[in-house]
């Protein structure tokens, strides 16, 4: 190649590095955040990334089963999005196995995530020594919501304390003419309402060796038999027409007072807010029992395909940085009911149970993890099945500890 | 060879021609995708396909499963019924519209607009009417009749028949369109006849045409049946499968280990059982039907 | 019948009183979605299923169509319909005239193992497609049609094969086939007969299984997620993502309007092709 020739070719590619430095970040962002309030949250995260500069091009594919699918079958097609949302679990332990993600490790240690992230989010972030997701938010699933009127009623005066107190409510209501328990009959509302029991009477210590090591002779102990019954007693307090019932419905229950309780994550935030009630007015919320009761972390993350692209990498991580800045994460949470993944932000403008979660959250030792951060999906499924029998059927409690002992095996 | 025979041959050839994009799609898409699942059943793959080799574990694994058993259950009762059903009313339907009624267009728009809408909604709606806090049960019960109950939607026994309710709501319509297209072609001169032969309408129906209409109901019976086969969504939208897992079918049950519970070996395994199971009722059939035709065609040759 | 209205009997009345029957099961969850579109709220929280709506009013018809949220763009499901459309022109037009060539082929020239691939093409309908996608992608990302309106018609075409060419087969194989013997003395070949004699006399046929692909294509949504790519997102992604949600709120008008929005296009094709179900079209053709 003549001189020429090769100082033109050096000044085009020189122009065309120019020209990619220049243009501004883009982020594909295929996410389940799809109903009003959600919608709101990840607008947060939109105008956070406008605010850098970047491009938001919103994705949004209703519900998370169909959302994840959608991620994986276009990375398997070649035109994987930027950014995907997944849940703080399992979920994406396949993809890194299989090579498909990009790494944001440059954008952790720069920021110091490993000194912020509670250790439950911190331990599904960073896989094998990578940090392959950025969290998003973390959702606390086994809140008890009650309707002030309800109780009222009913003449119960104080907050339940215990699952004895919490029965003896529950007759009180049932006795006013309330019912005592709102609840849909959909499998994943029955698992949540025995991570409830499971956690708060169980204890954590129960949790962990049934959720996390899925020890066989804990599952078979007196203990745990005794989780299972309360869960089960529990259904005696639901009404009839429970099966099949959307949660918002349940919530709907309670904000008319037509019931008294029920237990649910904390997004029911967002169906209260939306009727126009308040926290510690019209409605109460409770995390769980005693000043020492599990606070069972759930969440999303987003994880980032693999992609050499210059561009889409420089786009994946100033994702990852704007996500996490303590800013973006009260302004999200704000509108999607959760708590920040970081508890060294100031939470003051939160609601009063937002912010009881983030005081909650900075001991430790309260700290569990929902079900989906120790077991594979499959083992998730093949738990819910056997509970949601139990829940609906007349099963014999021994049969459903043997169940579950085969469902969580490996 | 001469320019005629080449061409005579040429045009011998046309059909097949014609058959290409069957073909393609027989061999590439269908016969490959079954392969491919085939293959996939006897692996342990979870989100993605694995290559190794576990024989016929997922299968075994499968027959194990109380839910699929059940959903296997649910498909016989829910098949049978909604077939049935489905013919029956969508038969019913095209006949009595057959009738010159006045304001048949309206009619017919009112049959068919439940196919038109996605489930998603209409399940909703339907879980809606059927429950009895909400739904019927109360509304009967406020109009004074006290005793009424209808909770099937809530019992573990009987909500699949609440699943064929609504999913022949859906689908009447549509068999009343293919039946009303099938009379179209019944030949005016046989109305004439059964007139003059004094034999009532009913009669003619039932006799005659409902013979001559074979094709058409052979083509209902498919199509409702394909239906059953991979009916999921009426499920999801209506009751999630529940109380608990009583209302489960065999396609729910695949798709969630396909999607939700990322295991897509035993998902496969679940669709080569399905397949298997709907070949074991078919082949016969066909059989039959194949050598009646063969043996037709020699008679004619 | 030969065009007289028949007299009033009570056959008649028996007929009129099982219609009206029928159409009252048929309509009543219509009935519940339009009054619930109508209600706000808060009267549907009250749980009056049946009842008339207070004060109706339209804003969720015009938030669904307009200004509902779907993600972080808040633009109602009006955001897809043009893509629908132009998924669903070439997704009907192209699979009818490939079923009913398969069809026409499959009857009356019978070549040799036509019968073999046309029963396993039905076996294959019998198979759930969402344990196919993960083949198509591969194929069509080896193709380079994936996320493409290419890809997403190619796929409509796969999954309709079956159903196109089992109503054009069976429609077929009632027509005697003196009809087609005739033609071919004639001095008519393939095309000719295909184009000029079989086509126009499958009006009926054509009408339903355009009703049945344009039903299924416009109320597709699992596969033009997947394969349309992002630009081509039909409107049912928008009605989905309306819909449906894990922990989000639920606001039931939006949704039951949104729904009937998105089933307007096949329910003016049910209305329109009525006039083709007026009988007699074909009775003259077959003694011709």
């Amino acid at each position: 190649m003549t001189l020429a020739i090769r100082t033109l070719a050096a000044t085009g590619l020189a122009a065309l590095a120019g020209l990619a430095a220049a243009q501004p970040p883009r982020a594909e962002v295929v996410h389940w955040w799809t109903s009003g309030g959600e919608a709101a949250a990840a607008k947060t995260l939109a105008d956070a990334y406008r605010a850098q500069g970047g491009v938001w091009v919103d994705t949004a594919v209703a519900l998370g089963e169909q959302a994840r699918s959608v991620a994986i079958n276009r990375i398997i097609g070649g035109n994987p999005p930027t950014a995907a949302q997944f849940n703080t679990s399992r979920q994406f332990l396949d993809i890194i196995d299989q090579g498909m993600l990009n790494n944001v490790d440059d954008v952790a240690a720069r920021e110091g995530w490993d000194k912020f992230l509670p250790p439950i989010v911190l331990n599904a972030v960073r896989v094998k020594g990578h940090f392959y997701a950025v969290p998003v938010e973390i959702h606390m699933t086994e809140w008890f919501w009650y309707s002030k009127a309800a109780f009222k009623k009913a003449g119960i005066t104080a907050e339940p304390r215990s699952f004895d107190e919490l029965f003896a409510a529950l007759d009180k209501l049932k006795a006013a003419g309330i019912v005592p328990l709102a609840h849909g009959g959909q499998p994943w509302q029955e698992n949540l309402v025995f991570a409830a029991v499971l956690s708060n009477l169980g204890g954590r210590d129960l949790y962990l060796k049934v959720m996390r090591d899925r020890d066989p002779a804990a599952i078979r102990s007196d203990a745990f038999k005794q989780v299972l019954l309360t869960f089960k007693r529990l259904h005696g307090y639901v009404d009839k027409g429970s099966p099949g019932r959307n949660w918002n419905d349940a919530t709907t229950m309670i904000i008319t007072g037509r019931a008294g309780v029920q237990i649910m994550g904390d997004w029911a935030k967002g169906e209260f807010t939306n009727a126009k009630q308040e926290a510690g007015r019209d409605y109460g919320c409770i995390p769980g029992f005693g000043p020492h009761s599990p606070y069972v972390v759930q969440g999303d993350v987003l994880i980032f395909p693999k992609t050499t692209d210059p561009l889409a990498i420089r786009s994946q991580k100033l994702l990852a940085s704007v996500v996490t800045a303590p800013a973006t994460q009260v302004a999200f949470s704000m509108k999607k009911g959760s708590i920040p993944i970081r508890t060294d932000i100031d939470v003051s403008k939160m609601d009063v149970c937002a912010r009881q979660g983030v005081a909650i959250m900075k001991d430790v030792s309260r700290q569990v993890g929902q079900d989906e951060l120790y077991l594979t999906p499959d083992q998730n499924g093949a738990m819910v099945d056997v509970l949601t029998n139990y829940w609906n059927r007349e099963i014999p409690v021994e049969k459903v500890q043997n169940d579950l002992i085969a469902a969580l095996r490996d | 060879m001469s320019a005629s025979r080449l061409t005579a041959r040429l045009r011998r050839l046309v059909p097949w021609a014609a058959l290409l994009p069957l073909a393609a799609t027989v061999l590439v898409a269908y016969l490959g995708a079954a392969l491919w699942s085939l293959r996939i059943s006897l692996s342990s793959s979870h989100t993605f396909p694995a290559s190794d080799f576990v024989g016929a574990a997922q299968y075994e694994r499968l027959f194990d499963n109380e839910r699929w058993q059940l959903a296997l259950h649910n498909l016989g009762i829910y098949g049978a019924l909604f077939i049935a059903a489905s013919m029956a009313i969508g038969f019913l339907l095209a006949v009595f519209i057959d009738q010159k009624v006045r304001g048949d267009g309206l009619l017919r728009t009112a049959f068919l607009y439940p196919y038109a809408m996605s489930f998603v909604a209409t399940g909703l709606v339907w879980q809606w009417v059927l429950n009895p806090d909400s739904g019927l049960q109360n509304v009967v019960q406020q109009l004074g009749w006290k005793s009424f109950v209808f909770d099937w939607i809530v019992d573990q026994d009987r909500v699949i028949y609440t699943i064929v309710i609504a999913s022949v709501w859906q689908a009447s319509g549509l068999v009343m369109a293919l039946m009303l297209a099938g009379l179209r072609g019944v030949d005016i001169e046989i109305w004439k006849a059964a007139r003059l032969d004094g034999i009532p309408t009913w009669r003619v129906y039932v006799s005659i045409v409902l013979p001559m209409l074979g094709p058409t109901l052979a083509t209902a019976f498919v199509v409702l049946a394909t239906a059953v086969v991979k009916a999921f969504d009426v499920v999801v939208a209506m009751t999630q499968g529940g109380p608990g897992t009583a209302s489960d079918l065999p396609a729910k049950f695949i798709m969630d280990h396909l999607f939700g519970r990322a295991n897509i070996a035993l998902a496969s395994a679940g669709a080569m059982v399905l397949l298997a199971t709907v070949l074991a009722l078919v082949a016969p059939l066909l059989y039959v039907r194949g050598h009646a035709a063969r043996k037709a065609a020699k008679v004619t040759q | 019948m030969n065009g007289r209205r028949p007299r009033f009997t009570p056959a008649r009345v028996g007929v009129y009183g099982f219609l009206l029957m029928a159409a009252l099961f048929f309509l009543a969850p219509l009935y519940v979605m339009l009054t619930t579109s109508l209600k706000s709220m808060d009267e549907i929280r009250l749980g009056q299923l049946f009842a008339l709506p207070h004060a109706p009013s339209l804003d969720a018809w015009r938030s669904a169509w307009s200004e509902a949220c779907t993600g972080v763009s808040c633009e109602g499901v009006r955001a897809g319909f043009w893509n629908s459309v132009r998924i669903a022109v070439p997704s009907t037009v192209l699979p009818i005239l490939i079923g009913a060539l398969n069809g026409y082929c499959l009857s009356f020239w019978r070549p040799r193992g036509a019968n073999l691939l046309f029963g396993v093409l039905m076996l294959g309908a019998f198979i759930p497609a969402q344990v196919m996608i993960y083949p198509l992608v591969k194929l069509e990302a080896a193709a380079g049609v994936f996320s493409s309106l290419t890809g997403i018609v190619a796929v409509h075409l796969i999954f309709s094969m079956p159903m196109m060419t089992l109503l054009f087969r069976n429609y077929y194989a009632a027509i005697p086939s003196e009809l087609f013997k005739a033609a071919r003395i004639d001095g008519g070949g393939f095309w000719r007969i295909f184009v000029q004699l079989m086509l126009p006399m499958s009006l009926p046929i054509v009408i339903v299984a355009a009703i049945m692909q344009v039903t299924g294509v416009w109320n597709d949504y699992l596969f033009g997620l997947v394969f349309a790519g992002r630009d081509n997102l039909p409107m049912t992604v928008q009605l989905n993502n309306l819909i449906n949600t894990t922990t989000g709120e639920r606001l039931y008008n939006v949704n039951m309007a949104a729904t009937i929005l998105t089933s307007a296009v096949p329910l003016v094709v049910y209305l329109v092709s009525g006039r083709w179900f007026v009988r007699g079209i074909t009775a003259g053709a077959v003694k011709g």
